[in-house]
């Protein structure tokens, strides 16, 4: 009687320790079912993984831990804050026990799903005996096999031992489905979808990836699959490099090398609107250029005239106005192209272009023809100063007929410039310098400026172009004219 | 050694002599084999009398609840982890909590009874018959699942169960349907028709009750009260929180819901009133769910977390069938650690074979259209593609 109470109670607690709180008993872990084997292979852990808590989650930051080494936990208890890319929230625990080992810190960014994040003992085990788990990586996967199937090592290199399941396999190589934008893609790109990494559901292969790897990205590439700038948990075995293919790829990830190269200047509103009007223009207009120099002898000598009178004109005044003037002579050049006709517009607006901090902007001096020069000075002295600081109503940049852009005082010698549409022409004045001429008498000198008329072909053909330059030319350089009109 | 002699002492007081000898022998001589417990009240509308509140329970019977109802708990706990790691998707609601409701009324049903609840529906289907694996099976879209991996959570279909219903409140009608047809069909099964606080409030459900009480239809109309409607509290969702009284003219009953023996007997009690041809009956239980609605829902937002801990604590249908167990003698605590360890090991192999098990291939998306139809072509996702449905 005696012996059979005694081995009831020793089986009760020692030789069938299955009865015993927290022993596994499970057929994974056979060896646990030997009494003391947590003295010799430490406690089984409880792993806790990083869990998706939003369906769209990828990987999420770690706040803090609420819960240290060593503190009880019951089933329900708020564990950790994770930041998802939606919101914060905690992690709950779902079994009683006591925490056992932090495996990732607080205030850790981009852990994946499913990475090991901590561990946990059962109740009345010793945490401090918890059994670390070494991690099985699959980047060493990756490294052996990169042509076979590197699907797992792709999807991502934290503890996915676990979750191998058909669905990688079947995903492989072999079963390549490619959606219809995909495959026009790789077909028309002469590319092989076994070398671009898929990030799809089941290994699948998605535009962004061919994009990706089209774009050069190293990283896209099947080859150096392991990228770099993923974290994996701080295990004790560390994932070794995959051996170097044959075409040498750095070492550092390019990302980290690139960031020292560039800095990025990012858009405002109104360098979008420049942009998407400016290839606007380029693409739908067909731009003729033709070019003629002027001699602005006559021009310079009435300024100083002028200027010993009292007035202060510019030469982008005088060309202003001799520009109006060939607009009234010429009015096949002051017209739009619509869609049905040829629009020849009744009023002579002249867009001068405005350098400014912010890009370029061409303020509008209405009725050219009617001003005098000293009305246009000061109207576009006014106006560009206007513009410098930003302060023009749209009325006063938006519209005009002809466009007329000066780059003499930079120093440009001749170049050629984008219509503004709906406008026919745009004039690009290039600086003044100084001609010798051998003439009877030793030489002469004059000097001349190159003026380039960049004009819609669709309205004004090369012909008509010469017709207005000349006209222009004649203006120029006879400034007297102008008390013609 | 300790306990061997407390219990020696024990028995003394019990003045059962002959126990000494079969305590050294056994051990386990002291574990009853039936005892008598008493629940709570029972709120009862339109019904002159309710059930007995002294409730008696066999020691099969007590383990086999425990088991079944720590399956449910482990097998929720661990469909919550596969979420969470993304090997489920779409949508997963969780019995975790509520797990007496579904015990305690299949213990009062037969297996030729009928049942059908809304989507929070793995607890029932696991009473009904599905075991775990097929279960978890089909929430991770394998072959082995009980729909063939076809439908997931929305599709838990078993013996004599309907299922898993996405649409609030759409069940209810179709309860009464099925026990129309029970009564057509001269049969004397009762349907249990299941729908929670927040489906409690639809139109349909009325206009079941009325059709229900005027052609006394044998269906028991269960209103799994876990107090919030997805995140709406019921003081904030409906005017009378007591939904057993909302039959009006169907007599109703409300019994605790996290007491497993009390559901039981208050499931007897109508399914008895049922089977007697005096109509259908409301059966309120009050209950609480642990987890929030669904995966997408911590939870927190809408409830304090101490007052789920609180919960756990006190009122936990696991842990209070254990205690009951244990204070009565119907069971040693290591008996029902063993049980737990158990029911851990079958749900771990459970989780490890329904994410190896292999998916459908695509030609079985033609396939179960018809139940009785020789193969046609069926048309794919787009008019150039075709199969055959066998």
């Amino acid at each position: 009687m005696a012996s059979s109470v005694l081995w009831r109670t020793l089986g009760r607690t020692k030789l069938l320790p299955s009865h015993s709180l927290g022993r596994p008993a499970g057929h994974t872990e056979w060896y646990r079912n030997f009494w003391g084997t947590s003295r010799v292979f430490g406690v089984a852990p409880i792993k806790l993984h990083m869990p998706a808590l939003s369906p769209t989650m990828e990987d999420g930051t770690i706040i803090s831990w609420l819960k240290q080494e060593g503190d009880p936990v019951a089933a329900g208890d708020a564990l950790c804050e994770i930041e998802t890319d939606k919101a914060t929230l905690t992690m709950d625990a779902d079994d009683d026990g006591v925490m056992a080992k932090i495996l990732v810190p607080g205030n850790t960014k981009n852990v994946r799903i499913n990475a090991l994040i901590a561990l946990m003992v059962p109740e009345g085990e010793d945490y401090t005996q918890v059994d670390i788990p070494t991690e099985t990586g699959t980047p060493s996967a990756a490294a052996d096999t990169p042509a076979k199937a590197p699907v797992p090592a792709a999807t991502e290199a934290a503890s996915s031992s676990e979750f191998t399941s058909m669905r990688h396999v079947a995903g492989g190589k072999g079963h390549v489905d490619l959606s219809p934008a995909v495959r026009y893609l790789v077909d028309s790109n002469s590319l092989d979808p076994a070398a671009i990494v898929p990030s799809g559901p089941h290994g699948r292969l998605l535009k962004g990836d061919v994009l990706k790897f089209l774009a050069g990205d190293p990283n896209a590439k099947r080859q150096d699959s392991v990228p770099a700038a993923t974290p994996s948990p701080p295990t004790p075995v560390a994932a070794p490099p995959p051996p170097p293919p044959p075409v040498t790829h750095p070492v550092v990830p390019p990302a980290a090398a690139e960031e020292d190269e560039f800095v990025d200047i990012p858009h405002t509103s109104m360098r979008r609107t420049i942009a998407k009007r400016l290839t606007q223009s380029k693409t739908t207009v067909p731009h003729a250029y033709s070019s003629i120099d002027c001699e602005m002898d006559s021009v310079l000598r009435l300024r100083k005239k002028l200027q010993g009178s009292g007035v202060k004109v510019s030469v982008n005044d005088f060309i202003i106005k001799a520009v109006g003037q060939a607009l009234k002579s010429v009015p096949e050049v002051n017209a739009q192209w619509t869609g049905e006709a040829v629009q020849l517009l009744s009023n002579v607006d002249i867009s001068v272009a405005v350098a400014t901090d912010k890009g370029l902007i061409t303020p509008i001096v209405t009725d050219v023809p009617s001003r005098g020069l000293q009305n246009i000075s000061e109207t576009v002295k006014e106006l560009a100063g206007r513009a410098r600081i930003g302060k023009l109503m749209p009325e006063e940049y938006q519209g005009g007929t002809f466009s007329v852009s000066n780059l003499g005082m930079f120093g440009i010698s001749q170049f050629s410039a984008i219509i503004n549409p709906p406008q026919a022409c745009i004039m690009a004045i290039g600086g003044s310098r100084v001609l010798v001429e051998p003439a009877e008498d030793g030489h002469t000198t004059k000097t001349v400026m190159t003026v380039t008329l960049c004009s819609d072909s669709r309205v004004v053909d090369d012909a008509l172009a010469s017709t207005f330059l000349e006209d222009f030319k004649e203006n120029l350089e006879n400034p007297y004219k102008a008390a013609l009109l | 050694m300790l306990s061997c002699a407390a219990r020696l002492v024990r028995a003394q007081i019990q003045s059962k002599p002959t126990a000494c000898w079969v305590v050294a022998a056994r051990g386990y001589a002291d574990v009853v084999e039936e005892t008598t417990f008493t629940t709570n009240e029972y709120a009862l509308h339109k019904l002159d009398e309710g059930p007995s509140q002294s409730v008696t329970v066999t020691r099969d019977d007590a383990l086999k609840y425990y088991r079944q109802m720590q399956t449910i708990r482990r097998m929720e706990t661990a469909a919550g982890n596969l979420y969470k790691s993304k090997v489920i998707r779409g949508f997963c609601h969780l019995y975790s909590g509520q797990e007496a409701c579904a015990v305690g009324m299949e213990a009062a049903l037969t297996p030729d009874d009928h049942v059908i609840t809304a989507y929070r529906a793995h607890g029932w289907t696991y009473t009904r018959g599905v075991p775990p694996v097929n279960i978890l099976a089909e929430l991770t879209g394998r072959k082995t699942g009980c729909a063939k991996g076809k439908g997931g959570s929305m599709h838990m279909y078993g013996n004599n169960f309907y299922g898993g219903n996405g649409i609030v409140g759409a069940q209810v009608p179709l309860g009464a349907g099925i026990a129309l047809a029970l009564k057509y069909n001269g049969s004397n099964n009762v349907c249990v028709a299941l729908y929670g606080d927040g489906a409690a409030n639809q139109g349909q459900v009325f206009e079941t009750y009325n059709m229900a009480k005027l052609w006394d239809l044998p269906c028991i109309f269960v209103c799994e009260n876990n107090g919030y409607g997805m995140g709406t509290a019921v003081e904030r969702a409906s005017a009378s929180t007591d939904y057993y009284t909302r039959g009006d003219y169907v007599p109703g009953l409300r019994a605790d819901g996290m007491d497993v023996l009390a559901v039981r007997e208050a499931t007897r009690f109508a399914a008895e009133w049922c089977r007697s041809g005096k109509g259908p009956v409301i059966l309120e239980v009050a209950t609480y769910r642990y987890s929030g609605h669904s995966m997408s829902d911590p939870g927190t937002s809408y409830r304090p977390r101490e007052e789920i801990q609180e919960m756990r604590k006190t009122r936990d249908p696991i842990t209070g069938l254990r205690e009951r167990m244990i204070s009565a003698n119907l069971a040693t605590a290591e008996e029902l650690k063993q049980i737990d360890l158990d029911v851990r090991a079958e749900i771990d192999k459970a989780v490890e074979q329904a994410k190896t098990d292999p998916e459908l291939p695509v030609e079985e998306m033609y396939t179960d259209i018809f139940v009785d139809e020789p193969p046609f072509k069926v048309r794919g996702t787009n008019p150039f593609m075709y199969g055959m449905s066998k």
